[in-house]
């Protein structure tokens, strides 16, 4: 944990797990942020990876922005601004 | 330079398997046979010889001295359930046990038993320790084992909620009391453990020996178990295998994954599989919202079972899960 800000509080988000160096990890975070706006749009959100900040921001089209350390968080976020959680269950996902 | 690499070693976010304590967590129902099967598994040193073993204890009870042959240690955690009143002293003893290791004295356990109380929910213990800043780097759950009496565990899943739940978290059933079960009793119970908990190896045994298990014969009938409350009226868990659709990256499947698990993590009991990616194979397993520490597993011939998920839990079908992936990576709208 960082001594100065305290983040990230919770250590290892898991879904961090499996890039071997830092190229992998800086691809694996542009390729994550490009599929989460085609997951996102739909519900009017966009996902936004500065590249060396840590996390994520997740913005909404009122032009509220939050940082979120993690994909949970996101997901938490998510489910704030919409009032109901994306689910990948989702009828709209299963429905012809 | 310091901050940087704190953020982004892998190392810190999965500390390699044999930096851990190794967690085996023992649970099933009161009087199931979990002492008896425990004793005679660290007589033969089953677990290793480097064992520590903690005994819950929901009453005060003196400890038998015969488990202490073969393990390192014994701590006895009596009063109080480990997962709810008990778990203070379960966190303190296991964050003692770390510690022990960490500062290398003579006695260095590379592994810990928990014998829970039968009161104990071992998916309740699993979180408090993935909730736990400190333990969650130093323990990895290995395994869980519960030990389900052939003799009464058809009334127990009945009648008791928490024995489907002690079920439902298993890895590893054994049957314990089989030599005294009637032939006909032993594969209705397997039957019904079955459609609890479709993905854990089932084993018998009588005062800690095991004994041969025939194949299940296919008349066999699983009891249809009475609903325990309004969330599971879809009846019993579904086990789905998804093989993950070929071509697709492998952080595609942690991005579904944590969608899936943060919306239906209530109805999702657990996941397990193993995926492969740049860092190696990593294990994924879960039980509820909370997902383990990835582990990379060393490169074997035995890949056929890689980039399988198996998932289990109520409010879907099998069949969804392969176009929910699909459909929703691509962002269908």
């Amino acid at each position: 944990m960082c001594n100065a800000c305290g983040y990230p509080a919770a250590p290892g988000p898991w879904t961090e797990a499996g890039a071997a160096t830092p190229g992998d990890r800086l691809r694996t975070r542009f390729h994550r942020v490009a599929v989460l706006n085609r997951i996102l749009r739909p519900y009017g959100l966009s996902a936004d990876d500065g590249g060396w900040v840590p996390g994520l921001q997740l913005g909404r089209l009122t032009g509220e922005r939050v940082l979120v350390g993690d994909l949970g968080a996101l997901w938490q976020e998510a489910e704030r601004f919409l009032g109901h959680p994306i689910d990948p269950l989702d009828p709209r996902y299963l429905d012809d | 330079m310091a901050i940087r690499s704190i953020r982004w070693t892998p190392d810190i976010w999965m500390t390699r398997p044999d930096g851990r304590l190794r967690l085996t967590l023992l649970g099933g129902a009161l009087g199931s046979g979990k002492t008896t099967w425990a004793r005679h598994q660290l007589h033969l040193a089953r677990f290793g010889r480097s064992v520590h073993v903690l005994v819950n204890e929901a009453a005060e009870t003196p400890i038998d001295d015969q488990l202490l042959t073969g393990a390192q240690g014994v701590t006895v955690l009596a009063g109080g359930c480990a997962c709810c009143t008990g778990r203070a002293a379960l966190m303190a003893s296991l964050r003692e046990l770390c510690n022990r290791r960490s500062s290398g004295g003579a006695l260095q356990p590379d592994r810990v038993l928990l014998e829970t109380s039968g009161l104990a929910d071992p998916g309740a213990i699993v979180r408090a320790i993935q909730a736990d800043p400190v333990l969650l780097h130093h323990i990895l759950l290995d395994e869980v084992i519960v030990a389900v009496d052939a003799l009464h565990a058809l009334a127990q899943l009945r009648d008791e909620p928490l024995c489907r739940r002690q079920i439902a978290a298993a890895d590893r059933m054994i049957l314990t009391k089989a030599d005294v079960a009637p032939p006909a009793a032993l594969n209705i119970l397997r039957a019904t453990l079955r459609q609890e908990n479709g993905h854990a190896a089932t084993e018998a045994c009588a005062f800690g020996e095991t004994l041969p298990l025939p194949p299940l014969p296919p008349e066999a009938i699983a009891v249809k178990l009475p609903d325990p409350d309004a969330a599971d009226c879809r009846g019993p868990p579904v086990t789905a295998s998804l093989r993950l659709p070929a071509g697709l990256d492998w952080s595609d499947t942690l991005l579904w994954l944590s969608a899936l698990l943060h919306a239906r993590g209530d109805e999702i009991v657990r996941v397990k599989g193993v995926l492969r990616t740049p860092a190696g194979r990593i294990l994924l397993q879960s039980v509820c919202k909370v997902v383990q520490q990835p582990e990379i597993l060393p490169d074997t011939a035995k890949a056929r079972a890689d980039d399988v998920l198996v998932v289990i839990g109520r409010g879907f079908r099998g069949a969804e899960l392969d176009r929910s992936i699909r459909r929703f990576l691509g962002g269908a709208p």
